[in-house]
């Protein structure tokens, strides 16, 4: 009785550590949120695109980082916006180069408040197919914001996250109100998964690089 | 055919367990396949470090599926399959058993014996069916909210692909594994399968099969749901590696079982066994092999193609570089939809064979029921492009594939038929395996109704893709096969152990599991129409409550899963009541035989003389005569 017993015993603790080791690997995997700043009834969310990622476990891929309220930078594309804001004002320090888009009806801005973005301070409804590096593009809000790459010759360009501003790079920011309380995915759709079929895959299917979640609550 | 009286050894006392685990057997193969698998890694790193696509996506496919091919074969020589073959190469004499002997050790390592293989298939595939049942729940749990909030949403994705994909993996092997291989050779009469190292290995293919898939979670997820989908599965991370390697692995066990099941049934049927005394079970396997034959290499080249796509650039599946996505499409599903009769045959040969048992009448039609299998066989490979009704298919196709999907309906109804008259004014016995048949036909008809009904291109093109689809296989699959299974468990357990199962538990199993999978999968037929889509873990607010009953329900579900699992354990691991000869007074063969069964099963190949249905008929003869000598009995 005594050796069945411990068999059952030795079978469930089995099964409890393939659960842990779910719990692990797919509960626990997403990177942490990043909440934006919040100013009055604006929520300020600031981010970076990279060129490479420069860090275990995937230093060639592309990616964001994002800037948490005490300035540092987080590599997480979990965006957190209070439900209580009025507005989401979004600062891209774009340090990528330019890929240029498959599709030109993403060139165009769309979604953002007043239908514009700010490309280096220039107010801008539409950029150079050719031109953009990264889109930050939510389908369920209909917001979609082309991010215009750098010159791939420039000098001083950025090898790994995260970039710093006196690095090569495009400042674009742009406004979009707060929707109501949910989760939204973003993604890009420049294929910019350099090395990867069709540019579509490894980073721009994963969470904390080229793809993310807006989530307002 | 076996001669008659083969020398019958009783098998040895236990050996020593520090000695077994020094052996071939599961512990030193898992040790060889660790090792092994990180040796193929670092060779897979330094080919992968020369290939376009690894050098710029810190992708390591390359090192990922060398591993993988090393585990394998560290695997299998772990448990000593290559020792009789080297042997023979140095002149060891041929036999026809291995590893027969070591009492519970036997489970642990290859082992010829069917008997011992089936109850290692059987509790192989049960684990990894509750660990696709974990994943169920997971899943259940995240839609509780109308935006996921659980699990992050790529991994809502690999959630989804690990469950479909284990559930079809396993249940594959789940039927024709344990029952297939415990029954085929004592219901033909015989003492052994055709190939019985292939059938051993088989199994531990399926075992490796079911740890490779989990895998998956360790290399970043894959997020193509069980199909796979080009260029999707061009694209992903490492975690489709194991899908890809996984369902190869099953792939290749399903068509060794297929061709093992086949020959035996062919050559070794006992004198008296014709074919129109086959018993209907084994006809079930016999069917369900030809289909596993036939459309398993099939997905084993699509894999194929993939890993090549991922490895050396072949580009097969890239439509920029002339390769076709929708290639893959029609690879997968002329497995894919041959493969669903992989799960319902066996249900329906179970079935029909345990319901003249507890009707006490003769299997009605029997004929028509064999019409109905291979009619069910043979238009499975007729019908699969009604799964791809919306992925650009040539519109002229459609109606062909419309009608024959209809079609398949008449030998699927053929089963209904022969239910049906069996059960007709019979004074049935509602044991708690009769209790499962009857709700598989219960279950089944509303499957095969929706299926009608998505098989018409009107209806699909609005239901294609919504929960609609994923409460009309879940009716078919586990409302038929799994209702089946289990009827089958309850049925062959006592005669397969040797043990009692407690009635109490089986027969509140069987109540909650019934109510609660009609309670879980009924409402999502609503939430599809109203167009709930799946492998999606966000959906409209309005489907909100429809979801959280739905999730109350499924995890009542899963907890009267964990009846049947504490049915087992207390019944066979504490309990342990001996199990009569012939508990349900049955006409089969094997139950004619002590319980549990012997090492060599009969003592003389018994003359068959009947089929095994002659139940109220007045005059019948018994199914077989064993010579005099007790049905059995061992030297």
């Amino acid at each position: 009785m005594r050796g069945r017993l411990l068999g059952v015993i030795a079978s469930f603790g089995l099964l409890v550590g393939v659960v842990v080791v779910y719990f692990i690997f797919i509960l626990e995997e997403a990177p942490p949120g990043v909440a934006a700043s919040v100013h009055g009834t604006t929520a300020q969310l600031t981010l970076q695109t990279d060129a490479s990622y420069g860090h275990a476990p995937y230093p060639d891929w592309v990616t964001y980082e994002a800037r948490d309220p005490s300035g540092h930078w987080q590599h997480s594309t979990i965006l957190k916006i209070p439900a209580g804001t009025r507005y989401v004002h979004v600062t891209v320090y774009e340090y990528d180069t330019a890929t240029g888009l498959r599709n030109p009806f993403f060139a165009y801005v769309r979604g953002t408040v007043g239908g514009v973005i700010q490309l280096n301070g220039r107010p801008m409804n539409y950029v150079d197919a050719a031109s953009p590096a990264h889109t930050f593009t939510a389908p369920d809000l209909g917001l979609n914001v082309p991010l215009p790459g750098i010159d791939s010759s420039a000098k001083n360009q950025c090898a790994a996250a995260p970039c710093r501003t006196s690095e090569a790079h495009n400042t674009i920011s742009f406004t979009f109100k707060t929707p109501k309380p949910g989760n939204y995915r973003f993604q890009c759709i420049v294929p910019c998964a350099l090395g990867f079929l069709y540019g579509f895959g490894g980073p721009m299917q994963t969470i904390g690089y080229m793809d993310g979640m807006i989530e307002v609550a | 055919m076996e001669s008659a009286s083969l020398p019958v050894s009783r098998p040895r006392s236990d050996s020593p367990p520090l000695g077994s685990l020094l052996g071939f057997n599961v512990v030193s193969a898992t040790l060889l396949a660790i090792l092994a698998y990180y040796f193929g890694h670092k060779i897979g790193a330094v080919i992968g470090h020369h290939t376009v696509w690894n050098t710029s996506s810190d992708q390591d496919d390359d090192a990922v599926l060398i591993g993988m091919g090393f585990a394998i074969l560290g695997w299998i020589a772990g448990l000593g399959f290559f020792n009789y073959p080297i042997g023979r190469i140095f002149g060891r004499p041929v036999a026809l058993h291995e590893g027969n002997e070591g009492g519970a050790w036997r489970y642990l390592r290859l082992c010829t014996d069917h008997k011992v293989v089936a109850l290692q298939y059987l509790v192989a595939t049960l684990f990894f069916f509750f660990i696709a049942g974990l994943n169920a729940m997971f899943i259940r749990a995240e839609l509780t909210s109308v935006h996921g909030t659980l699990f992050p949403a790529g991994n809502y994705l690999t959630l989804v692909g690990l469950h479909g994909t284990m559930m079809l993996m396993m249940m594959s092997a789940g039927v024709i594994g344990p029952l297939g291989n415990y029954l085929v050779p004592i219901l033909i009469g015989t003492r052994r399968m055709a190939f019985p190292r292939i059938e051993s290995l088989t199994m531990w293919l399926t075992v490796l099969a079911g740890f490779v898939l989990l895998s998956a979670t360790l290399l970043g997820g894959f997020p193509t749901g069980w199909t796979g989908y080009a260029p999707l599965a061009d694209e992903a991370r490492s975690g489709i590696d194991a899908y890809l390697v996984s369902f190869g692995l099953i792939g290749i066990s399903l068509v060794l079982v297929g061709l093992n099941i086949i020959v035996t049934v062919m050559t070794q049927r006992a004198p008296g066994m014709t074919w129109n005394r086959l018993p209907i079970v084994v006809w079930g396997f016999v069917t369900t092999s030809i289909l596993a034959v036939l459309s398993a290499p099939v997905l084993a080249a699509a894999l194929v193609m993939t890993i090549s796509d991922r490895t050396i650039d072949s580009t097969l599946f890239v439509s920029s570089s002339g390769g076709s996505p929708l290639l893959w499409d029609e690879l997968f599903w002329f497995f894919g939809h041959p493969e669903v009769y992989i799960l319902a045959l066996p249900g329906f040969g179970i079935v029909l064979e345990i319901l003249p048992v507890f009707a006490r009448k003769p299997l009605w039609g029997y004929k028509l029921a064999i019409s109905g299998l291979f009619g069910v066989a043979l238009m499975s490979f007729m019908v699969w492009q009604h799964h791809l009704f919306m992925s650009g298919i040539n519109a002229n196709l459609r109606p062909f594939y419309m009608f024959s999907t209809e079609l398949i309906s008449i030998p699927t109804g053929f089963i209904f038929l022969n239910g049906m008259g069996t059960m007709w004014r019979a004074k049935i016995r509602f044991t708690v395996p009769m209790l499962f048949c009857m709700a598989f036909f219960f279950n089944f008809l509303f499957g095969g109704l929706s299926g009608v009904f998505l098989s018409d291109v009107p209806a699909d093109t609005l239901l294609h893709g919504s929960f609609f689809v994923m409460a009309h296989f879940h009716y078919t699959i586990m409302g038929g096969l799994v209702f089946a299974l289990l009827g089958g468990i309850y049925y062959w357990l006592p005669k397969m152990t040797g043990l009692k199962l407690n009635e109490a538990l089986a027969k509140a199993h069987f109540w909650t599991m019934f109510i609660f999978f009609n309670l879980t999968f009924f409402p999502l037929f609503v939430a599809g129409m109203l167009g709930m889509p799946r492998r999606v873990s966000s959906y409209n607010a309005a489907l909100h409550n429809l979801n959280v009953f739905v999730s109350a329900m499924a995890f009542f579900l899963g907890l009267s899963m964990l009846l049947f699992l504490w049915n087992l354990v207390y019944s066979l691991v504490f309990k342990r009541e001996p199990a009569e000869q012939n508990p349900w007074d049955s006409k089969g063969l094997e139950w004619q035989l002590p319980s549990p069964v012997p090492a060599y099963n009969f003592e003389r190949i018994p003359t068959i003389t009947s089929d095994p249905y002659g139940y109220g008929e007045p005059g019948a003869v018994p199914v077989a005569d064993f010579g005099g000598v007790p049905a059995g009995a061992s030297a």
